[in-house]
């Protein structure tokens, strides 16, 4: 029999040494992940290999501001594999608005959203939250952003400033690639964090090798 | 007293100007119907808007569109997927078709070198000579599926090679076996003409003006490095001469000058660039390239065609290059 350990992280269990989520809608995958069934309750392995959240857990986050039934902005959500353990973890009370510039993950979004219901397709440019101001209803309690852009900081900065609520959370995953090839990581890391210094109190930041190579991990908390 | 409309996912409201609900006149509940009635803007003013949408939750309860917010929330999922689809639906376009068909034409490339090879080595048992002597691919397979065994050979260039061959002799089930992989391999040549055909119908359809300038070939393949023409008509026209050699750009900004930039990418293979002396390569390369980026940008804008216009001026200023001395 398998044992299912709580984790300090809200709705994250550890099963067989693996850190999971109970699975919102049963029987279903969302990217090929295992399933693990323990006492009629089914969970779904969070591999730290595809989601960026998971490697930092894994390399130590302190804690991870998702939680029942709270409101999520994703930008750049792309095939919902991340945001669909968000879904898990924040329950069919919460709501995900997922932003996606290109079309092509949408043929798999769309299906998972459809059967979740509590993910919000969007498709539309991140830099622009003007466009998509009318589908977000209310102020979100989180701002994640996941996206390969140079300009990265600043669109997180612009859709914080729209969305946010005051006291609000933002996750951001910083690509030092994307930003400037250049650089060392670490240099573009200590730019970035700077200027996410002047609008959020950081929380927490990791680095997510070698999941993710190049790629820091990082909590803040909004000023606003 | 005034009273304002507000458009939002389950319904109309009317609401006055102290943001009290006058009426609600609800949507239907099916998301499909919902998304098209959507299109229309709210015309109430941006305060008004945003009170009815941050309580939208409640008046929903209230007015018994939704029993509880799991509900709520399910439709509100629904009707955006449905409006996604509509984008999704109005923003493809054909230059799409031109990105996969270019990129199945190089897989097919690729896929047929290695049959032909495997294929050499294969009938080269029974008739080693034909190796050497047939240095086309494609007339090398037609040659087999032709004529199959090396005594049935009828052709000039073989005809002295086939009575003292060294290769082994193959039976009937050995020559019939080589003889439908040879036939296979045909089919995939007729499958490229097929492609670089259409693709060339495509290319003057969605990309006239830029399509005469670059060739078929290197059309195709910028627009697909590019990612489709929109992008490729934003880009400038620096970019477009170094696509398709960002290995060597990277090595080269990584490196911070210790090795040379690149001075073109898949633009090299332009016969004005090939046919022109090393030493004006890269002044011809930067000139086609800001061609090639006016032409995107006409194909993309205003789709008037001025391909032969452009084309002339183009060679005139190559002659130009060419005649200048170092």
């Amino acid at each position: 029999m398998p044992e299912v350990k709580k984790t300090k992280f809200y709705g994250v269990f550890k099963i067989k040494g693996k850190i999971s989520t109970i699975n919102l809608v049963p029987n279903q995958k969302v990217y090929g992940e295992e399933l693990i069934k323990e006492k009629s309750v089914e969970y779904r392995v969070w591999d730290f290999w595809r989601s960026k959240p998971a490697a930092a857990i894994k390399n130590g986050l302190k804690g991870l501001p998702i939680e029942d039934g709270i409101k999520v902005l994703y930008l750049g959500i792309a095939n919902g594999t991340t945001a669909s353990h968000f879904s898990d973890i924040i329950g069919k009370n919460g709501l995900i608005y997922g932003v996606e510039i290109s079309d092509r993950p949408f043929r798999e979004l769309i299906p998972t959203a459809e059967k979740r219901g509590n993910v919000i397709p969007i498709l539309a440019n991140a830099r622009k939250p003007e466009d998509y101001e009318n589908v977000v209803l209310s102020k979100v309690d989180v701002v994640y952003e996941d996206v390969a852009s140079d300009d990265q900081v600043q669109i997180m900065i612009r859709n914080c400033e729209k969305f946010l609520k005051p006291d609000g959370f933002a996750i951001i995953v910083i690509k030092s690639q994307s930003i400037d090839v250049t650089k060392h990581p670490r240099q573009v890391y200590k730019e970035c964090l700077q200027e996410l210094e002047k609008y959020f109190e950081i929380i927490d930041k990791v680095e997510l090798d070698p999941y993710e190579k190049f790629h820091l991990f990082v909590v803040m908390r909004w000023k606003g | 007293m005034a009273s304002y409309q507000v458009r939002t996912f389950i319904g109309i409201f009317f609401v006055d100007e102290n943001k009290k609900i006058i009426s609600f006149k609800p949507f239907p509940k099916d998301p499909k119907e919902v998304a098209p009635l959507l299109n229309e803007k709210s015309e109430a003013p941006a305060e008004i808007e945003k009170f009815v949408k941050e309580n939208l939750l409640k008046y929903a309860i209230e007015y018994k569109f939704v029993k509880n917010q799991i509900e709520f929330n399910q439709f509100l999922t629904k009707v955006n997927s449905e409006l996604t689809k509509q984008k999704i639906k109005e923003s493809a376009s054909r230059d799409n078709l031109i990105i996969h068909v270019n990129n199945a034409v190089e897989e097919l490339d690729r896929s047929i070198n290695i049959f032909v090879e495997r294929l050499r080595e294969w009938y080269s048992l029974h008739f080693p000579e034909m190796d050497r002597v047939i240095e086309n691919h494609e007339m090398y397979v037609e040659l087999i599926g032709k004529f199959g065994d090396r005594e049935n050979f009828n052709d000039n260039r073989l005809n002295q090679f086939k009575e003292k061959s060294s290769g082994m002799e193959f039976n009937k089930e050995d020559i019939e076996t080589v003889k439908l992989f040879s036939s296979d391999i045909s089919k995939l040549y007729e499958l490229r003409k097929e492609f670089t055909n259409y693709l060339s119908k495509l290319l003057k359809e969605i990309a006239p003006n830029f399509s005469v300038l670059a060739g078929d070939v290197i059309a195709a393949k910028l627009i697909a490095k590019a990612g489709g023409l929109e992008r490729l008509s934003r880009m400038p026209s620096s970019t477009i001469q170094l696509l398709g050699s960002e290995k060597a750009l990277f090595r080269f900004l990584k490196s911070r000058g210790r090795s040379k930039s690149p001075k073109y990418g898949l633009i090299y293979n332009h016969p004005l660039i090939q046919n022109s002396p090393s030493d004006k390569q890269g002044k011809i390369a930067r000139l086609l390239a800001s061609k090639l980026s006016i032409a995107a940008r006409i194909d993309y804008y205003s789709k008037e065609y001025r391909g032969d216009q452009m084309k002339k001026e183009l060679e005139a200023k190559v002659k130009g290059i060419l005649s200048l001395k170092k």
